[in-house]
């Protein structure tokens, strides 16, 4: 049975996420920031880690990278409804949502997903990652 | 009356009736005197010498019958005119002019004309006869004497009066001569008070001081018309940049408006976006676990179904505030923008490429979309980024400002961004075309060949410039130069 962790600040996006997981048989480990998903990745790694990108503290992108240098093997799935990295100035649209999604795949992320998404598409995205 | 008085062409007249006033009063009683002691003098000296001669004349009578004689020598002198009373006294003995026509005078001599009021001037004369003397009187009459000085007077008066009227009609025309000038150019002035400003203060007069001041005058007032109309242009011409800068600020007010419009809805679409995620994915969830024909599935679908109109919606107003930034240009520093791509790119960088960031001092404005730089920094960072990926190295990012000759060879203000790496650099070969769309040196997969030159079509719709200097192993430095907003004009192009 295939192992996933999901990370999102939005504990109701994250239990969300889980449960379809769960329900559709995988074992899931949901977690409510980067730290906490480093922490449960570093327990026992998932094939599969689900993040968001804009989070507090340490963001996705961040949290790919290091996946990236000690669990090359784990498969990451980033979701991102847009947002700013943390500049008040700074006007978060389509083209941000874009480049944030765009900038976690160039970091390593295998996919990328907009939120909200239909649970369809999160499935087709996990199994699209897991190895047959 | 005081007016009349006041004026100019009064004073003049009042000064010449002063004048004439003192004047021919003085005149005619020195006149009059003249005449009066002239003919005084002249009657004195006619009536002695002729005294003298008949003085002359008794002399010459022999001394027998020398009363009868003389009788007849007096009555022969007082009928010849002014004599009018002649005597001869010898001792007691008196010899009279049968022709007298005064009584004895009861005085001696007079020594002055008209000296008595009897309008009569006695003579004495002693007259030498053989052994003694003899006193000769005789009196003259004074009237015709006087009445020649009466008329002599008239006529100096008459004279004097003359004078007097003359002297008085020059002095009117001699004052309309002066004030002419002097009242056209009150009416001039007043005419010019009144806002008639062209009306001329030049006037033709025949005294030099006049012309004069009427000509400096006339210079001042043209002087004058000319700086008040400079003036007058001048404030419409402000009137006009003040009408144009309040539309301007109107303008930008409103762009400011949508902005911040745009920057709420971005931030609440973020929001949705969040609390759309669970609404779907529960709702699918609990559609997959319900019999697919019951009213529960139904309701479920009607869930998801808008949860997807409300994606849809989300993603219109992202676009929708994406579309209102690049329809009308904003100005903006670059400095914020540049942290938020930078934020972005340190999350992206590797371990071994270290990120150098010159101070973010801000940069004078620029005109466009912060949304379209956030892209030129991002999409420079990422070339950099895959020139280092395999060797490591610095990227190092600079903002400023550089001044250059623009178009039309005046220095033009520039806001300057500058990213350079250390990584492999390139041929010159290369460099020609990096610009190109679809050029890539990378492997296939890795890139798609349109970052730079979104880039360039970026920079340039900004109508800035970019310039990059390289060689082999030498690493990149690519700088581009954004033109400086200049206050409040937007970018021409992008609002028209």
């Amino acid at each position: 049975m295939a192992s996933i962790v999901v990370v999102d600040d939005e504990a109701d996006v994250g239990d969300a996420i889980r449960r379809v997981l769960e329900h559709s048989g995988f074992e899931v480990r949901a977690v409510n920031d980067a730290e906490a998903g480093l922490r449960a990745i570093e327990e026992r790694p998932p094939d599969i880690v689900v993040t968001d990108v804009i989070m507090p503290r340490m963001n996705g992108l961040e949290l790919v990278k290091i996946l990236r240098t000690r669990f090359p093997r784990v498969r990451v799935i980033a979701i991102s409804g847009g947002g700013s990295l943390g500049i008040q100035t700074y006007k978060p649209d389509a083209i941000s949502t874009h480049a944030y999604l765009a900038a976690v795949r160039e970091v390593g992320a295998q996919e990328i997903l907009t939120k909200p998404f239909d649970m369809d598409e999160l499935l087709a995205a996990v199994r699209r990652q897991l190895p047959n | 009356m005081e007016r009349v008085i006041n004026s100019l062409r009064g004073r003049l007249l009042a000064v010449v009736l002063l004048i004439n006033a003192a004047l021919a009063p003085l005149l005619y009683l020195g006149l009059s005197r003249i005449v009066e002691e002239g003919y005084a003098d002249l009657f004195v000296n006619s009536v002695r010498s002729y005294s003298r001669m008949v003085a002359d004349q008794l002399e010459a009578v022999p001394s027998q019958d020398f009363a009868a004689r003389s009788q007849d020598v007096l009555d022969d002198f007082a009928v010849s005119g002014l004599v009018v009373f002649a005597q001869i006294e010898d001792g007691t003995k008196r010899v009279r002019s049968a022709v007298s026509q005064l009584p004895a005078p009861g005085r001696g001599e007079d020594f002055h004309f008209h000296e008595h009021s009897d309008q009569a001037y006695y003579i004495s004369h002693s007259v030498k006869r053989d052994d003694h003397e003899v006193v000769l009187r005789l009196g003259f009459d004074e009237t015709p004497t006087l009445e020649q000085i009466a008329a002599a007077k008239r006529r100096v008066l008459a004279a004097v009066l003359a004078f007097a009227l003359v002297s008085t009609v020059l002095a009117i025309a001699l004052s309309r001569v002066i004030a002419r000038p002097v009242v056209r150019l009150r009416e001039a002035a007043k005419r010019i008070a009144r806002g008639e400003v062209s009306t001329e203060l030049l006037q033709h007069s025949s005294i030099a001081e006049m012309r004069e001041l009427s000509h400096h005058l006339e210079h001042m007032r043209r002087e004058l018309v000319g700086t008040s109309e400079r003036l007058q242009s001048e404030i419409r011409e402000r009137e006009a940049s003040e009408g144009k800068r309040l539309e301007l600020e109107r303008r930008l007010q409103h762009r400011e408006r949508i902005a911040t419009i745009g920057t709420l809805a971005g931030g609440m679409a973020h929001e949705f976006n969040n609390i759309m995620t669970p609404i779907l994915l529960y709702s699918q969830l609990a559609l997959n676990g319900t019999a697919q024909n019951g009213a529960l599935a139904s309701d479920l679908k009607r869930i998801v179904a808008a949860a997807h109109r409300a994606r849809s919606l989300v993603n219109r107003i992202l676009t929708f505030s994406r579309e209102m930034d690049s329809q009308e240009a904003r100005v903006f520093t670059l400095a914020p923008t540049v942290a938020e791509a930078l934020a972005l790119v340190r999350a992206i960088m590797p371990a071994n490429i270290e990120i150098v960031v010159d101070p973010l001092e801000d940069t004078p404005p620029v005109s466009g979309d912060p949304g379209q730089l956030h892209q030129v920094v991002v999409n420079l960072c990422l070339n950099a980024y895959h020139a280092m990926r395999v060797a490591g190295g610095r990227l190092t990012l600079r903002l400023g400002a550089a001044e250059h000759a623009g178009k039309g060879g005046a220095r033009e203000r520039y806001a300057m961004l500058q990213v350079a790496d250390t990584g492999h650099g390139m041929e010159p070969a290369v460099m020609q075309h990096i610009f190109d769309p679809f050029f890539t040196t990378r492997e296939v997969g890795e890139g798609t060949g349109l970052g730079l030159s979104v880039v360039h079509g970026i920079v340039t719709s900004m109508g800035g410039s970019i310039q990059v200097e390289s060689a082999p192993g030498r690493g990149a430095r690519f700088t581009v130069l954004l033109p400086v907003a200049t206050a409040l004009e937007p970018a021409a192009t992008d609002v028209a």
